[in-house]
């Protein structure tokens, strides 16, 4: 008797907690299912379903779409465009695309991040603030000039032209990398200098395996972003042998005016675009949160 | 959704600014053609639905030229200008496309078109087989062709037969709707009597509500406006005898500010207002044909091309009528085509010429014509065509009707197209939304034609 009135207030909290629990999960899964309810429905019984949790008229014909494994008359009879898509191909590029520009991003940035935080030179901060400023340039600034340098030097349609806006440095990883340099302690580095180590040496062996944590977390990020890029794929890479996975999705958007788009092939893609993601995210997502906690920019 | 449009929009916008940057190094290498009649011909086009139809074209065209291969790529309609633009800069847009007489002019003035009077006269096409105007369409201002016809559309109304045997309508009243600007005649007590709120009732009943509606007479997609009403209102405003511009095509003032179309459009508006006709804001995202499919719209005005994604709304049982009558005794139908045009940039020129002479015969559009998706320019493909639908249970009378009764006008051709549509949109949407009155839009009316005051 005592020892339950003594516990049931905080029984009861527990149970506050664990309903909002319950709804923020929910609220942040549904969509998700949504996504999936519709992939695996049939386009014509979508309208008149749309109140419906289940799936409307349960078709796999989405997936087969995706996986170009449907020949156009099939595809167009289930509201699909018949447009071809070479998922597979599709796939390669964006990886490719993403994978680089990752690399190369992560590795440039932090090689600029100990320059700015590791070697005195005149000018140093003024430059870093420059670079930190063109931060607050819009993307969508640069966009035509890029596109034209990256016609006249012949690379549209190449994954060279693609990724080349992206491989050398990002504003923000160089941001994040530099505030990481900054707060690891330089007595280790100190020692290595005592013992003749060069910049060189000191970076590829004390500086980055020290900072594995936030140059993983630095590439998750990054590949994210990459993955999740359209406007620039779309610009340059318009054919079948540079067209990366968010570009060949538009296959299913509306095709003539006032049309409606295939909804089921498209979240079919979408669901199957987002999975590298999903899957990165819960394999590393701990420790990118841990890892931006750590480093204090929120 | 909101995203992506933007991104659509920025995107046209940073391709027109770039084929403007380089339409003169593009065109100046259109000169040097001249090759054989060899090799990959590239061709775009954007409807789905037509895809197989043209696939079939392409390789007759194969059988009958082995030296020539068709590559076709569909892009939707969404994506298609945006991206065609964006290849003229880039120097890789296809050899052949599908072309729009809305866009059409503005390919014109950045010189993206070549010219086809040489091949038309040497191959003897033969101009008069298309429906009538359709030829004359693709004529610039300089007196060149610069497309053969492909297809034509027209705009009738699509129902659902259910709802209309409810509301206790006979189709045979559907077919014989009559409409003016002043109380909207029998087409307005229609879409009252159509429209059916939560509780049931019926729009033009005692009780209405019209904040909680159930069912809309007639649905909306948006103000059109862009597409100077091509199937929302231009059906309505045509009936009183008002035309777009001073000449068509190539008409240089536009007649926004005469009071038959501001009172067309004040009317649809008030079917709003009524709650006879989903709120401008609803439309945003939204589609219309979904709607329809949903059972949230009883009537939907749309253009030919839509038919087979209406007819495959499952549990609606489709019917199609004519427009309404209005004052002038007929109704009314804004003639849309489409054409095959040549990019002047292409390095194929003669093979692209074959290929595009090849699309505008009637063995191509007759195969057109088999898959019943689209109206094919040749008259006798256009009958073939018609029957097609027929073996697919679908009347498409009410179409063709508006071409045999010549009850259609030309969509209006003129320069600044796209600004143009800049200007009306918003203009109209305010209309639409209660925010301005219709005589608002004869200060539209004055931006637009300050575009061609220069």
């Amino acid at each position: 008797m005592t020892t339950t009135s003594t516990r049931r207030p905080f029984r009861w909290g527990l149970l506050l907690a664990w309903i909002c629990l319950g709804l923020a999960i929910a609220i942040s899964v549904l969509p998700f299912y949504w996504v999936l309810r519709t992939s695996l429905s049939t386009n014509g019984s979508l309208a008149s379903n749309s109140a419906n949790l289940l799936p409307a008229d349960f078709n796999l014909g989405a997936f087969k779409r995706v996986f170009g494994l449907q020949s156009p008359e099939e595809a167009l009879a289930e509201g699909g465009s018949g447009g071809s898509i070479n998922f597979w191909g599709y796939l390669l590029n964006s990886f490719l695309f993403a994978g680089i520009t990752t690399a190369g991003a992560v590795f440039f940035s932090s090689m600029a991040a100990y320059a700015f935080s590791r070697l005195r030179w005149k000018g140093r901060d003024k430059v870093f603030a420059l670079f930190l400023g063109t931060v607050l340039v819009p993307p969508i600034f640069t966009a035509l000039p890029n596109f034209l340098l990256i016609k006249n030097l012949g690379l549209l349609n190449t994954m060279a032209g693609l990724v080349l806006p992206y491989v050398f440095m990002t504003p923000f990883a160089i941001f994040f990398m530099r505030q990481f340099f900054l707060n690891m302690s330089r007595e280790v580095e100190e020692a290595a200098m005592l013992d003749g180590a060069q910049h060189w040496r000191l970076f590829f062996q004390v500086v980055l395996p020290n900072a594995a944590a936030p140059l993983a977390t630095l590439a998750l990020l990054t590949f994210m972003g990459q993955w999740n890029e359209y406007f620039w794929p779309l610009l340059v890479g318009s054919d079948e042998s540079s067209r990366v996975l968010t570009v060949g999705l538009g296959v299913f958007k509306s095709q003539s005016p006032q049309g409606a788009p295939d909804w089921s092939g498209l979240m079919a893609a979408t669901l199957v675009s987002a999975l590298p993601v999903l899957i990165l995210f819960a394999v590393f997502g701990k420790k990118l949160v841990n890892s931006i906690g750590f480093n204090g920019t929120k | 959704m909101r995203k992506l449009s933007t991104t659509k929009k920025t995107l046209s916008a940073l391709a027109i600014a770039a084929v403007a940057a380089t339409a003169l190094s593009a065109c100046g290498g259109s000169s040097s053609g001249g090759d054989a009649a060899t090799g990959e011909v590239n061709y775009w086009l954007w409807d789905a639905n037509q895809l197989p139809a043209y696939q079939q074209c392409a390789d007759d065209f194969h059988q009958a030229n082995p030296d020539i291969t068709i590559k076709i790529t569909q892009t939707g309609w969404d994506d298609y200008w945006g991206k065609l633009t964006n290849g003229m800069a880039a120097g890789t847009a296809p050899d052949v496309f599908t072309d729009h007489l809305a866009k059409f002019p503005d390919f014109l003035k950045t010189k993206q078109l070549l010219p086809l009077d040489d091949a038309v006269s040497k191959d003897k096409v033969d101009l008069g087989q298309y429906q009538e105007g359709l030829a004359d369409l693709w004529v610039g201002q300089d007196g060149k062709r610069y497309g053969l016809p492909k297809d034509w559309d027209t705009v009738s109304l699509f129902y659902n037969k259910d709802m209309l045997a409810k509301a206790g309508i006979t189709e045979d009243q559907m077919s014989k709707l009559s409409w003016n600007p002043q109380d909207g005649g029998s087409y307005e007590k229609v879409i009252a009597h159509l429209t059916v709120d939560k509780n049931g009732k019926r729009g033009d009943e005692p009780g209405f509500d019209k904040n909680n509606v159930a069912t809309y007479g007639l649905g909306l997609p948006g103000s059109d406006a862009e597409n100077a009403g091509q199937t929302q209102w231009s059906y309505l405003s045509a009936t009183t005898g008002w035309t777009t511009t001073d000449k068509n095509p190539w008409g240089t003032h536009y007649n926004y500010d005469d009071q038959r179309v501001q009172d067309t459009i004040s009317w649809w508006a008030g079917l709003i207002q009524k709650g006879y006709m989903p709120k401008l804001e609803t439309t945003v995202g939204a589609n219309m044909a979904d709607n329809f499919g949903a059972g949230k719209a009883a009537i939907n005005a749309a253009g030919d091309w839509m038919i087979s994604q209406y007819k495959g709304y499952k549990g609606i049982e489709l019917g199609i009528a004519p427009t309404p009558q209005g004052p002038s005794g007929k109704n009314a139908s804004m003639f849309n085509g489409l054409a095959d045009s040549i990019w002047a940039g292409t390095k194929k020129k003669d093979a692209s010429v074959k290929w595009v002479e090849y699309l505008a015969t009637a063995k191509c559009q007759d195969v057109v014509a088999s898959k019943a998706v689209v109206f094919p320019a040749i008259k006798t493909s256009t009958d073939k065509a018609a029957a097609a639908f027929k073996a697919k249970g679908i009347d498409v009378s009410p179409f063709t009707q508006h071409v045999k009764d010549r009850t259609t006008f030309l969509v209006p051709i003129t320069d600044n197209g796209a600004k143009v549509a800049g200007i009306m949109k918003p203009a109209v949407d305010a209309v639409l939304s209660g925010k301005a009155p219709a005589s608002s839009l004869t200060a539209a009316n004055d931006q637009v034609n300050a575009l061609f005051a220069k």
